[in-house]
């Protein structure tokens, strides 16, 4: 593994403290009474409450689009670049290319981060490019690519679909032609506790099979992205261990949250066009 | 290769009728070759051929010590290559898919009328263009193998993670301090499209193959941990792959979804769903292709992949009891 | 005193073969369907593919493209599970280089390049199974699978190594075990037919009287190597040709 000379590295073999801490010691049963008590979870949602997300356009100067998203403590930014010819490739491409890359931070998580993307980063960036192949017109810019850069700044559960709501906003500030406008949602299943927007204490526990043996012991997380107007789904991706009978009703709870969304970005693209619209007024008449 | 449309109309026809070009119907495999202990360096390997794809694993073991968060828990790593087969037209993901053949088009001739129809998935995109694009010979060279091999190796860690489809605790050898971490490096050397399929099985196979060392003591000096380890050569523990997930690549052609599509099937697909089937319940689901899928189309592609998936876990442990060994394995029969 | 010799007193090396003995050689043309040729190669343990794409345009910058004469790219890599050890990447490595740059040395010899003017063929090889002599098996595999895709070459391009035991007896295809036991290794790559040395490394040493038995020694092995790749590719063709019918008449042993 090749370590980044120019950076202060931290020490090799660190732990994040929290794992020695009490909450660590639970057991498996008393984490997922404590999931949702009374009909509500830690941060008193309903199960199926997704979080509040603020939005907001042009964060990153330099960039041709940006998108700063936040969903309570989780908090992304995504910038877009122009169009520019893909590096090293000799013959022609008719459709555009995406390139996308996806990074946490290296403070966003409990583990510090290394500035090198890994495994799981890598992974992020190919569902976000697939996500976004399928909604931008990538016939418009033959032979060119559309660098997108998502940073996460604070990771507090389902920062890819924030990510990906953000670069959909992102690449309609830079003016990409798209088909359609894209949100994404998360949720987390365990056992028959179905959680949208899971923080990531929700998510860890959603990754690990608490019972071995009973018949019931599903858990996953699941990552959907809907163009809005089409009705269609642009990026499907589960982890864990569902069963067919609980997954199509898991697809229409994400196909659900994700229409929710779509109004936040519609009034946050409002609101940048009215800006817009008033700055070149007000030239004129100067 | 590029496909004419007169082609893809064929195809098309071809899997709307459930007969495909090749004969078989829609939920039907190419015929498979299996082999186990190819590679003698190896703790297990397994060599799969699915018609003109061909693919190696080898399962290699060392001690490693436990991530301080799992402290229970082995390792598993997936390395794929795929250089050997550098020059071939890789069809899998980065094909455009392109359904112009002349019915289609027609629909694609009004929007509205394509949000309603929840039969074409592809939202427009290549009506104007010629067909010649398919064949812009993206390859396996410089970075679109690295490209494919991260997307296979992140899809197989997902759908190992789950310790109801593998059990890394049996590979924890002292809690905390001690365990194996399993290389399972893959070695794709022909690719005849649907690789995800046939490496899913190739693994499955050859880490049902691991022996892996039987420890005798542990020998504990304050923070020094040795291991002493059984010499006898069939005295090891074999792994439990019971439910090791099998992947089906679903891929929608026209109205239809099929499954173990090849090369000119491939092309014409205008998006695919992989499905890990792990028991009966789905380990890991991705969604690859281009395209885009209605909601209802992605439920109809998941169903056939649960049930495919469920017999093709079934014919692969069928043959895995016979498993007679005798005469050559390899490349030269 | 536990050190094992190289040659026993009665003549035996350390896998029970005689000096002048290579080790079993098994091999098969057109493994593949997708490459242009393609060929299986074992040597004792030692087990090689090879996969031969073109001739066909240049790849990449077409700077590189030669009026007079055709670009042969070579890749050499190995399976990051055939040594003992596993090894972190399968090529990239300073090794893996020196072993394509001299590969590609070997068969620039015998491809007869001035045909294909402004064209490029690839020749990837991939080590299975690590076990000693590891480039000559490529420089025969490679081989096998020009003349399975059917490149003109001028005579067969054979490698083979040889060592000096018990500083007085040549002994010809060096296993892995000899070559950790130390002695001197000689690499050629010969074209057994003209007698010509294409590649010739060593590495130790050994008086320079004993060059040249060792040498012939080498050679001989090229020989040796040549004439079993000729009957099997002998074989392929007439398994090839029996479809058709013609080979049956053209073929006699």
């Amino acid at each position: 593994m090749p370590i980044d000379h120019k950076r202060i590295n931290g020490p090799e073999d660190t732990l994040p403290y929290q794992l020695f801490t009490k909450l660590n010691r639970k057991s498996l049963e008393q984490k997922y009474k404590e999931l949702v008590q009374d009909g509500k979870r830690h941060d008193s949602r309903a199960p199926l409450e997704h979080r509040k997300i603020f939005m907001k356009t042009g964060v990153v100067s330099q960039a041709k689009g940006s998108a700063y998203i936040e969903v309570e403590k989780t908090k992304v930014m995504v910038s877009v670049f122009d169009p520019r010819e893909i590096p090293n490739r000799q013959d022609y491409s008719l459709k555009g290319e995406i390139y996308c890359e996806f990074k946490f931070a290296p403070f966003s998580c409990e583990k510090r981060r290394l500035h090198q993307l890994d495994a799981e980063e890598k992974q992020y960036s190919q569902i976000m490019k697939k996500a976004l192949e399928a909604t931008v017109c990538r016939h418009e810019f033959p032979n060119f690519q559309v660098d997108i850069y998502a940073l996460v700044l604070h990771n507090d559960g389902s920062a890819l679909s924030a990510a990906i709501t953000a670069a959909g906003l992102a690449l309609s500030h830079a003016g990409v032609p798209m088909y359609d406008l894209i949100t994404s949602a998360t949720l987390g299943i365990q056992k028959d506790t179905i959680l949208i927007d899971p923080t990531t204490i929700e998510e860890r526990i959603c990754r690990t099979p608490f019972w071995k043996e009973k018949e019931d012991n599903e858990h996953g997380l699941v990552v959907l992205s809907m163009l809005h107007t089409h009705n269609q789904v642009a990026q499907f991706y589960q982890s864990g261990s569902i069963s067919l009978d609980k997954l199509p009703h898991l697809i229409e709870t994400l196909e659900k949250a994700c229409a929710d969304t779509i109004p936040v970005i519609q009034q946050c693209l409002v609101k940048h066009v009215i800006k817009t619209i008033k700055k070149s007024s007000n030239v004129i008449e100067v | 290769m590029g496909l004419s449309e007169a082609e893809k109309t064929y195809v098309l026809h071809g899997v709307e009728e459930n007969l495909r070009v090749d004969g078989r119907d829609r939920e039907e495999y190419r015929p498979m070759e299996l082999e186990t202990d190819v590679v003698s360096h190896a703790f297990g390997s397994a060599r799969l051929r699915l018609a003109n794809t061909d693919v190696l694993v080898a399962v290699k073991i060392e001690v490693d010590a436990p991530f301080p968060e799992r402290p229970y828990e082995g390792k598993l790593e997936f390395f794929v290559d795929c250089s050997f087969s550098s020059m071939i037209t890789w069809v899998l993901n980065k094909m455009k898919p392109q359904m112009a053949s002349s019915p289609m088009n027609s629909h694609m001739a009004s929007k509205k009328m394509l949000a309603k129809e929840r039969t074409i998935k592809m939202i427009s995109m290549d009506i104007g263009l010629p067909s010649s694009s398919a064949n812009a010979t993206p390859n396996f060279e410089g970075r679109g193998g690295e490209v494919l091999a991260a997307e296979i190796s992140n899809c197989l860690s997902s759908a190992y993670c789950s310790s109801l489809s593998f059990d890394l605790t049996k590979l924890c050898i002292l809690q905390g301090k001690k365990c194996w971490k399993l290389y399972v490096d893959i070695l794709i050397l022909e690719c005849g499209g649907n690789l995800f399929d046939a490496i899913s099985i190739a693994v499955k196979v050859a880490l049902r193959n691991t022996q892996v060392p039987r420890v005798k003591c542990i020998d504990m000096d304050g923070n020094n941990v040795e291991i002493s380890v059984c010499h006898d050569m069939f005295d090891c523990q074999r792994l439990n792959v019971e439910n090791a997930p099998v992947m089906v690549t679903v891929c929608k052609i026209g109205d239809k979804c099929i499954v173990d599509p090849d090369v000119a099937e491939e092309q014409c697909s205008v998006g695919s769903v992989v499905v890990a089937v792990s028991g009966n319940r789905f380990s890991t689901v991705l969604q690859t292709g281009m395209g885009s899928l209605h909601p209802l189309t992605l439920v109809d592609c998941l169903k056939m992949g649960h049930k495919v998936g469920q017999k093709l876990d079934e014919a692969v442990k069928e043959v895995l009891k016979e498993s007679l060994r005798g005469g050559d394995v390899g490349f030269i029969k | 005193m536990s050190k094992k010799e190289l040659l026993s007193k009665i003549g035996l090396r350390l896998d029970g073969r005689r000096a002048h003995e290579l080790r079993r050689i098994r091999c098969k043309l057109g493994v593949f369907t997708e490459p242009d040729g393609s060929a299986y190669m074992e040597q004792g343990l030692t087990k090689v593919l090879a996969a031969v794409y073109g001739p066909h345009q240049v790849r990449g910058s077409k700077s590189k493209a030669h009026h007079d004469n055709c670009l042969i790219n070579c890749q050499f890599s190995m399976a990051v599970f055939s040594t003992t050890d596993r090894k972190k990447r399968p090529r990239g490595d300073r090794k893996s280089t020196e072993l394509s740059m001299h590969l590609q040395q070997a068969l620039e010899s015998v491809i007869k390049t001035e045909l294909y003017p402004w064209s490029q063929i690839d020749v990837y090889v991939e080590v299975l199974h690590a076990d000693g002599g590891i480039y000559p098996t490529c420089v025969n595999a490679a081989t096998l699978a020009l003349i399975d895709a059917g490149i003109p070459i001028k005579e067969y391009v054979c490698a083979c190594t040889a060592s000096l035991a018990n500083n007085d007896v040549p002994m010809v295809d060096i296993s892995h075990q000899e070559e950790v036991m130390g002695g001197p290794t000689l690499t050629i790559a010969a074209l057994p037919m003209s007698g010509k040395i294409v590649l010739m490394e060593m590495s130790q040493r050994f008086h320079l009287d004993h060059l040249d038995k060792v040498m012939n020694k080498a050679l001989q092995g090229c020989k040796d190597i040549r004439q079993i790749l000729d009957a099997a590719v002998r074989l392929h063709v007439r398994d090839i040709g029996s479809a058709t019918g013609w080979a049956l008449t053209s073929y006699n042993e």
